[in-house]
């Protein structure tokens, strides 16, 4: 009851200071924004193509793929600027048309267009795109030489001028070049981390900031004061806890509603997506709480509050995918799993990728709700320290 | 006889080194106010703090009502209203923000919450400013606002920690008056300050604290008997110096004690009529310019003078 008392008041302070609407509110909606344009369902892949000008068939090539729903083109001055493009993860293709493409195909000796990616699902998936563009063109230009050869009546005739014609169209092959080896893109380029774990990066984030409001309740001298009242320092400090939970819960579900609405990220089954964040979120005050405690100086808490947001996140596994970890060392890998984030990122993973049930993540959820239960029995532990010594 | 509303002996607290009080002990009555007078570390807010359970205490026992005081004790918590010596209210909650909050906690709810903080906002004199964020206020309001969350629950015993420091003379005396009204009302008051004069004004018994022990204790009478048949001289300076003028005048006779702080020499002598010539030619040779002289009977700065050999105000 007690501190319930002490959670409203906590966000009642909160929400009248304005800075916190922005905190709230609009600094996920950027989230929404970033994470959604980068994961969401409606989402095209960027190929940059590479071409001569003058051309007629290079480009009503460009024009064919342009014409491809999922395909955004884009077009790029130089080779070299394609390449980093797709290096750094901006492009997810390209393809170079070179400048005797006309010329080859009406002379019908065989072209090369060149096409890079980064290894993966839209690397290929691109590829095939650009290959039955090329296709349909060929078929256009074939029926563009049997009409060409007028006059014919019987089919046999037909036949053989339609072979003679096909004779006369040049090959076009597709030569692919993958960039590097995946996971070491994946290093480079952000863009295979999921939503799932830019959300318990953020979550983490802004739940440590919360030590600064108890920081700033002990400094006031009310922290004290409340433990002057008939009231426990383990109720001041699940009070204020709590506060900082809500928080970081109303964050995150904006974050996953946002983003699920307006681009259709797949964030698995709802409720327990749902229930991740909660324990998530508990984590993430629990762990402000303790920082809360120990550190006496709000500017010392939060520089230690990014450092430790942010360290523990690359740890476990939300700047670099846990299972590059994996491929690079099963030290690492275990490592990581010291982190909460790594759980969390276990049991989304396990939700969105493979249709997880309850039971699939319970242990992934008990190890979560592990790390609160200690977080919070540290710094009920080490509050009650400072404020009777 | 019946219990008293605090009894407390043998108190001790240590921080590393210095003992910070010892053996600290003494009894108020419900309608009684009692006085811990002494100067600045004397150890006030430490035996406070350890009374009001708020510190782990390494000697000596408290009990509030017959119910033991210790720093996991609601109980006892719940018969005190803590008036820290540092102002602890939220800097942007409303002062009624703040009544209902701390009401809260002190177990208060609905409508007799409600009337209480009505009630403690008339008597500290906040109620047409109960709207108010209490960083808005002046210093003397907000230490209004601090001891109206004290009052909150009609605690059997008030504990007010230098409530007057750093106040306007008007809002200081709003604040004694309140406090001779609690006290009439049955209310047992523990209050600590370095101002003797509010010792003498409200405290009905005062322990003279120094370094951690109570020097002595009893009726402002009681005290100032301990001094003996002396006048007390005290001399308004503009200068410095006051140490080498203090050891002169030490030197005569007549001068039983001698000290000085916060501009002032205070003087503890025979027959003050008698020597007062002799003691302003010694000042003065001694570089110290003398604006103003008064003489007086003993008080309570006197016997602290005559316990410690220092002035109350260093
Ligand atoms: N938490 C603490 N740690 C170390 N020393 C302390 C602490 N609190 C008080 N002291 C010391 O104990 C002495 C008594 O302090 P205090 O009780 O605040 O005096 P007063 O309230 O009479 O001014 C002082 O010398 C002070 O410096
Ligand atoms: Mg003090």
């Amino acid at each position: 009851m007690k501190s319930l008392t002490i959670a409203a008041t906590n966000l009642r302070r909160f929400i009248r200071d304005r800075g916190n609407i922005f905190f709230v509110f609009i600094f996920p909606m950027l989230l929404v924004l970033v994470l959604g344009a980068s994961f969401g369902g409606d989402f095209n892949a960027r190929l940059a193509v590479v071409t001569e000008p003058g051309g007629d068939l290079a480009d009503d090539l460009v024009t064919r793929l342009e014409a491809i729903e999922t395909v955004n083109v884009v077009s790029v001055a130089t080779e070299e600027a394609a390449v980093r493009g797709v290096e750094r993860g901006e492009l997810e293709a390209a393809l170079f048309i070179p400048a005797d493409y006309d010329e080859s195909i009406t002379a019908g000796t065989p072209v090369n267009v060149q096409f890079l990616s980064r290894s993966g699902q839209e690397g290929n998936s691109l590829r095939s795109n650009i290959e039955s563009a090329i296709t349909q063109q060929a078929v256009v230009l074939r029926a563009a030489r049997f009409s060409e050869s007028e006059g014919l009546a019987t089919f046999t005739e037909a036949l053989a001028v339609a072979g003679q014609a096909e004779a006369n169209i040049g090959p076009v092959n597709v030569e692919v070049t993958a960039l590097g080896e995946a996971f070491s893109l994946d290093l480079l380029g952000q863009f295979d981390s999921s939503a799932q774990t830019q959300l318990l990066l953020f979550v983490f984030l802004t739940s440590l900031a919360g030590s600064a409001a108890l920081i700033q309740t002990r400094r006031l001298g009310v922290a004290k004061r409340m433990i002057a009242t008939p009231t426990s320092v383990r109720d001041v400090l699940l009070g204020e806890g709590f506060g900082r939970f809500l928080v970081a819960l109303v964050q995150g579900l904006f974050i996953m509603i946002g983003t699920w609405l307006i681009f259709g990220v797949d964030w698995g089954d709802p409720l327990l997506a749902t229930l991740i964040l909660l324990l998530f979120s508990l984590v993430g005050s629990g762990a402000a709480m303790l920082m809360g405690s120990l550190f006496s100086n709000d500017e010392q808490a939060g520089g230690m509050g990014v450092l430790f947001g942010l360290g523990l996140a690359a740890l476990g596994g939300c700047m670099v995918p846990l299972q590059v970890f994996e491929l690079i060392s099963p030290g690492l890998y275990n490592v990581a799993h010291i982190t909460p984030h790594a759980w969390g990122l276990e049991a989304f993973d396990s939700i969105v990728l493979s249709n997880g049930t309850i039971g699939d993540i319970a242990v992934f959820l008990a190890i979560l709700a592990g790390y609160a239960l200690v977080f919070y029995a540290l710094a009920i532990w080490r509050l009650r320290v400072v404020l009777t010594r | 006889m019946a219990q008293p509303t605090l009894d407390c002996r043998g108190l001790r607290k240590v921080f590393g080194d210095l003992v910070a009080v010892d053996d600290v002990g003494f009894h108020i009555d419900a309608g009684e106010t009692y006085g811990l007078l002494g100067p600045n570390g004397a150890g006030k807010t430490t035996s406070i703090s350890m009374i009001s359970g708020l510190l782990k205490r390494d000697g000596g026992s408290i009990t509030v009502d017959g119910e033991e005081m210790t720093t996991i004790n609601l109980a006892a918590k719940a018969l005190i209203g803590l008036v820290p010596q540092d102002i602890a209210v939220y800097p942007d909650l409303t002062a009624r923000e703040n009544l209902v909050f701390f009401g809260k906690l002190y177990g208060m709810s609905g409508k007799a919450l409600q009337s209480r903080v009505d009630e403690v906002l008339e008597i500290i004199g906040l109620a047409d400013r109960a709207g108010d964020r209490s960083d808005d206020f002046s210093g003397g309001m907000k230490r209004r606002l601090n001891i109206g969350i004290g009052l909150l629950h009609k605690p059997n015993l008030l504990i007010l920690d230098e409530p007057t420091v750093g106040v306007d003379p008007q809002s200081r005396n709003a604040i004694l008056e309140s406090v001779e009204q609690l006290s009439s009302a049955g209310m047992a008051v523990l209050y600590t300050t370095h101002y003797m004069e509010e010792a003498e004004r409200l405290c009905d018994r005062v322990g003279i604290i120094d370094h951690g022990v109570i020097k002595a204790e009893g009726t402002r009478r009681e005290l100032v008997q301990m001094v003996g048949e002396h006048d007390r001289i005290r001399l308004e300076t503009t200068s410095g110096g006051l140490q080498s003028a203090v050891a002169a005048l030490s030197e005569l006779p007549s001068v039983v004690e001698a000290g000085a702080g916060d501009g002032l020499i205070e003087l503890l002598v025979t027959e003050a009529g008698e020597h007062l010539t002799k003691i302003l030619s010694i000042v003065t040779e001694a570089g110290v310019a003398v604006a103003g002289v008064d003489i007086d009977e003993p008080n309570l700065e006197s016997v602290f003078l005559h316990l410690t050999g220092r002035a109350l105000r260093d």
